[in-house]
């Protein structure tokens, strides 16, 4: 008997966790460096560039686009599996519970928006490199996707800080409900932290 | 004589297991401490709606009365419970009373459970024996674990659980929380323990404990209290060391 369904599941939660939580946390980190302005900004973005070329493309194919193919799409089959039911059983973690589900379904159609436009569009076939420049005339003449792009955010960050919830119940490591909730209360308010630090990046552009 | 008070019931009914729900309306005379159950063997007794129009008698399971037998859940305003001991004075009224759909329904209220019964089999839920004698030197249970095993063993698969948790229904293949958690009581049993392997292996195959998505529906709505979620905490812990013996073992 090979567990198949239990590797996956693992597999999924711990992709989920550490591969795609660093690659937010980078997103964040290079991001924020928008406060700074645009010499703060390009500097971040001219020290990624420092890494050759196939050895960058290699890391996104392997560190960010497999992990994130393999979690969307099991996660989709996970989701499907679900009947959200928090207007009957308006429990807290019956909340998060829908919306982890929820937010899921936001990032699978804003993920594939972003990832083919700004990064195969904007950066691989038309060859512009991304700059502070680029991303300020593209989020202030287009207000509707700068909405988009902070609830795409929010979604990211709620997403991830409830799966260290979760991550902690499934894999036993959180198992009572007094700890469990101290982890629940500490990511809400990592992702409150993190929400607000987007707020700002984001705004930095319109002042 | 002041008017007799009257409780309205608005049941979602089912002629048969493949037929359309509907809803009807009742109306019950009210009495202090009237129960859901009570007020179904009122309708019962005299099964005119509303509208005066007699109808057949609602179908429904009850036996024990006293929340111990686990037959009477059924959704009541909107959520599962046990209908003995729903008093109507501590319900919003019109009061709805719908099956467990996540349970095929047989008719009406009545709604077929075996599903849980044959997740009970799955999970090895229970302790092998060698033979039906006395065994006087048998093991005692451990005083430190006794506590645990006697809260876990008051579940009576009533379904709660698996009707209010969302990854439980005709959607998913999950057994849900009541077989699952079940596996740890017999885990913990002196001499079931011997075969937690087998119950542990169980639980990480398809539509075992890796179906949960930590909703947490379950210990909010357990009518016996029992911490779900702390023993599904448990079990995932012990699915994952059994997955790195049954890894490293071999």
């Amino acid at each position: 008997m090979f567990h198949t369904t239990f590797y996956l599941r693992r597999l999924h939660s711990l992709v989920g966790l550490l591969a795609l939580g660093l690659v937010l946390f980078e997103h964040i980190f290079t991001n924020s460096m928008a406060i700074g302005g645009p010499k703060a900004l390009n500097g971040a973005l001219a020290m990624m560039e420092l890494i050759p070329h196939p050895i960058f493309v290699a890391i996104e194919v392997t560190c960010i686009g497999v992990p994130l193919l393999f979690h969307a799409i099991y996660g989709i089959y996970i989701a499907l599996q679900a009947k959200n039911n928090p207007s009957h059983y308006g429990y807290v973690r019956n909340w998060q519970f829908a919306l982890q589900r929820w937010t899921a379904w936001y990032l699978v159609v804003f993920l594939l928006w972003h990832v083919f436009y700004l990064r195969i569009f904007v950066k691989g076939i038309t060859g512009t490199p991304i700059s502070y420049e680029l991303l300020q005339t593209y989020f202030t003449s287009h207000p509707v996707f700068t909405v988009l792009y902070i609830l795409g955010m929010f979604a990211a960050i709620f997403h991830f800080t409830n799966g260290i919830t979760t991550f902690c119940m499934t894999w036993g490591i959180a198992k009572g409900p007094r700890v469990q909730s101290v982890i629940n209360v500490l990511s809400m308010c990592l992702c409150a932290v993190l929400c607000l630090v987007t707020l700002v990046f984001m705004g930095s552009y319109f002042i | 004589m002041a008017e007799q008070k009257k409780v309205r019931f608005v049941i979602e009914r089912q002629d048969g297991p493949n037929d359309k729900p509907y809803t009807q309306e009742f109306d019950v005379d009210y009495r202090p401490g009237l129960n859901v159950v009570a007020a179904l063997m009122e309708i019962q007794k005299n099964p005119v709606t509303v509208d005066g129009k007699t109808v057949a008698p609602v179908v429904w399971e009850c036996n024990c009365l006293e929340k111990v037998c686990g037959a009477c859940m059924m959704v009541i305003n909107g959520k599962a419970r046990q209908a003995c001991c729903s008093l109507v004075d501590k319900l919003d009224q019109p009061i709805h009373l719908a099956p467990a759909r996540t349970f095929p329904v047989i008719r009406d209220l009545l709604i077929d459970r075996s599903v849980m019964f044959e997740s009970l089999k799955r999970i090895h839920g229970w302790v092998a024996v060698d033979g039906s004698w006395d065994s006087k030197d048998a093991p005692g249970q451990n005083p430190y674990t006794a506590q645990t095993a006697y809260e876990i063993s008051h579940c009576m698969t009533c379904g709660c659980c698996l009707e209010a948790c969302p990854n439980v229904g005709p959607q998913s293949d999950f057994i849900g929380p009541a077989p699952t958690v079940q596996a740890y009581l017999f885990n913990l049993h002196p001499l079931g323990k011997y075969d937690a392997p087998i119950r542990l292996n169980a639980l990480m195959e398809k539509g075992g404990i890796t179906s949960c998505g930590n909703s947490q529906n379950c210990v909010e709505v357990c009518p016996k209290n029992i911490k779900l979620t702390t023993y599904l905490a448990q079990l995932n812990r012990d699915v994952n060391k059994q997955a790195l013996r049954n890894i490293f073992d071999h």
